[in-house]
């Protein structure tokens, strides 16, 4: 474990890439993402139609649910490898906005003026890598919590100091 | 107690009302009762162990005591801008409330509250789960004074000129009759939750089976009574039917009879920017908002409220807690006409226009759409329901015209409306529903598009609002096409930015 080698962060946030167009995640994060996208699938699939296999089929138990969470990792990690291609950031003056997914598509923007407050999440791996997941906390319901995961770590707090830069000048309560 | 940390006090600290720890006491028994019980009862079972005869009864003199302390350690101070409480003993907190922090004022009366003249009383601030400040309780008297201090000062301080307090609660805009509370019960299902409420305690309560074996023995003899009758075929069927309407009469009443003793004697006041709603027949309850706080509204009008030409209009506010406390001020018109319905939202909303001018409506296309989204379900019960009864499956087909019917219906009525101040998105057929928002208060936009949309050349765009109930239909634009989307999203988003929130 050398975590505590990891580069000290930089005094001043790096400035902002400037063309106001969507930044991709560092290619290094994929794997990662990938592993996490084939973990959630590899259960769920494993458990439902290996099951559904081995009754519907009378096919052993054991080994049916063994094939089915290996095919939910493939394809789990496909897929990951996928949409972590497409996940997406951008800060403008309309505020932050974020894109994710390959085959249903979402955009969210966060206006700056709504921002409530921001979280820099770090696990192990992401300290590893030298990536870190940005939470942008807001007031709202569905959007409470926009997280962008796997940032590389100077573009995250570049991020964070911008936003909060912004919370700071309108103090809105 | 060593003092030494004290801050010099102002002569205006006060305390909480002398019965207080009665109610506190009370309060904490409720949480309790079911580890007292368990205690009371595991001890029995498990011999004639000594420690466990008086194991309660120790739980409830530790309980009195705290409550006791609680009372002797509760102070709060009303200051020139805000509220300061110091509790605890051991462990001590003082919290200062700034009045422009405290959105809703709560006063609650249980029947034994009322006997003592006392009310509970809850600060609550913008989200979290717990109110800010939960005092129980306070003389009725003090309590009213709080809130209209609270009322006063958080106005004067959020719209800076200090203008004279106003004592009164300013005009009635809505009061609720008899007669309306007795609509609002047969329109309202609350009958219908209770007894699902009280069925599933049943199922719980009762060692396994006993319940459905009950349920089934009296099936039976209603069925062996039945067939001593000799009614026939259409005997058994009218005497089937005459149960059905006795049974949704008898909830209809039980509606009746809890909307009567949730909703008697309400009414809606409001004067210098702030809502209050009286409410309650044994437990009173009076809550107010500032209607600047308001941060959604949501007309709903069903086919019974159509019945009685009347609809119901709720708003969403920032406070936390859970959906369904009844503290909440929620519902400011829970049944009215619809022109009173309008001429509230348009009195509280007077820098935007409700209802708008112009709803503009949404491609004739996504009838097929909304038709498209019902058909993987049907087909799947179809499947379901051919595998256990053969071909007799297939009858659960002939949903699909009707609702194919329906869908084009909804398709027709759905729109939206988009003007400088007021976002709103309207929907339903047979159960109609307005949702609306000021652009102010929107907290984030999501443009959405799945596979069929990206075929379609259509998205969903998303509006998101604080406090937005799970219960309310969501601020949600759908089946628009891409283009308009884009450009609706992005002006929203200019627009947001550069205003600030106001909460």
């Amino acid at each position: 474990m050398n975590d505590a080698q990891d580069a000290p962060p930089p005094a001043a946030p790096p400035p902002l890439p400037a063309a106001p167009d969507w930044q991709p995640l560092p290619p290094r994060g994929a794997l990662l993402y990938a592993l996490g996208a084939a973990a959630a699938l590899a259960v769920p699939l494993g458990l439902g139609l290996g099951l559904a296999g081995a009754t519907l089929l009378d096919l052993p138990r054991l080994p049916a649910i063994a094939g089915a969470a290996l095919l939910g990792l493939a394809l789990g990690a496909a897929v990951g490898l996928l949409r972590h291609r497409r996940i997406g950031w951008k800060l403008d003056a309309d505020g932050f906005a974020t894109r994710r997914g390959g085959l249903w598509r979402t955009e969210t923007l966060v206006p700056v003026s709504r921002v409530q407050h921001l979280d820099l999440e770090r696990g192990p791996l992401e300290r590893r890598l030298g990536l870190a997941t940005l939470v942008v906390h807001t007031a709202g319901t569905r959007l409470a919590a926009v997280r962008l995961p796997l940032l590389a770590l100077a573009d995250a707090e570049a991020l964070r100091a911008h936003l909060a830069r912004q919370v700071e000048a309108d103090d809105a309560l | 107690m060593n003092a030494a940390a004290d801050i010099p006090a102002p002569p205006a600290d006060r305390r909480l009302h002398p019965w207080s720890w009665l109610f506190v006491l009370l309060q904490q028994l409720r949480q309790f009762v079911v580890p007292l019980l368990v205690l009371l009862f595991a001890g029995r079972r498990n011999g004639p162990g000594e420690f466990a005869d008086w194991a309660p009864l120790l739980g409830v003199v530790v309980l009195v005591a705290v409550a006791v302390l609680q009372y002797f350690t509760y102070r709060y101070r009303v200051g020139a801008d805000g509220i300061s409480i110091r509790s605890g003993l051991l462990q001590r907190t003082q919290r200062e409330i700034p009045f422009a922090r405290i959105h809703n004022v709560a006063l609650h009366q249980s029947l034994l509250h009322r006997l003592f003249g006392v009310a509970e009383v809850r600060l609550e601030s913008a989200g979290g789960q717990k109110p800010e400040a939960q005092m129980r309780v306070l003389g009725l008297a003090d309590a009213l004074a709080l809130e209209r201090q609270v009322r006063t000062r958080g106005t004067a301080a959020a719209d800076a000129p200090g203008s004279p307090a106003q004592a009164a609660d300013g005009e009635v805009l809505l009061a609720l009759s008899t007669a309306e509370v007795v609509r609002l019960g047969l329109v309202s299902n609350r009958g219908m939750i209770v007894l699902a409420a009280a069925f599933g305690v049943v199922w719980q309560a009762f060692p396994e089976r006993a319940a459905a074996d009950w349920l089934q023995r009296l099936f039976r003899e209603a069925m062996g009574y039945a067939g001593q009758l000799h009614l026939g075929w259409v005997g058994t069927v009218a005497a089937a039917l005459a149960l059905l309407a006795l049974f949704v009469a008898l909830l209809r009443l039980l509606s009746v009879a809890l909307a009567l003793v949730q909703y008697h004697g309400f009414r809606l006041s409001g004067g210098r920017g702030r809502l209050t709603v009286e409410r309650g027949l044994f437990a009173r309850s009076r809550t107010s908002v500032a209607s600047r706080r308001i941060q959604a509204w949501h007309l709903q009008e069903t086919a019974l409220h159509r019945l009685f030409g009347r609809r119901s209009l709720r708003i969403d506010t920032a406070t936390g807690g859970r959906e369904d406390d009844p503290r909440r001020l929620r519902e400011l018109a829970p049944i009215a006409t619809p022109a009173a319905c309008d001429a509230l939202a348009g009195g509280l909303l007077p820098a935007a226009q409700w209802p708008p001018a112009q709803w503009r409506a949404l491609p004739p296309g996504c009838g097929w759409r909304l038709f498209a989204g019902s058909v993987p379900w049907n087909l799947l019960v179809t499947g379901l329901l051919c595998w256990h009864f053969g071909g007799w499956g297939l009858l659960a087909l002939l949903w699909l015209p009707w609702s194919a019917y329906a869908a084009w219906r909804q398709a027709r009525y759905l729109a939206y409306a988009v003007d400088a101040r007021l976002v709103a998105v309207r929907g339903g057929w047979w159960s109609r529903w307005w949702r609306f928002a000021e652009i102010d208060k929107l907290q984030g936009l999501r443009l959405q598009r799945s596979p069929l949309d990206r075929w379609l050349g259509t998205a969903s765009l998303w509006l998101d609002t604080a406090g937005a109930g799970a219960m309310s239909p969501p601020l949600r634009i759908r089946f628009l096409p891409e283009a308009e989307a884009r450009d609706l999203y992005h002006r929203l988003g200019r627009a947001l930015a550069a205003r600030r929130l106001r909460w």
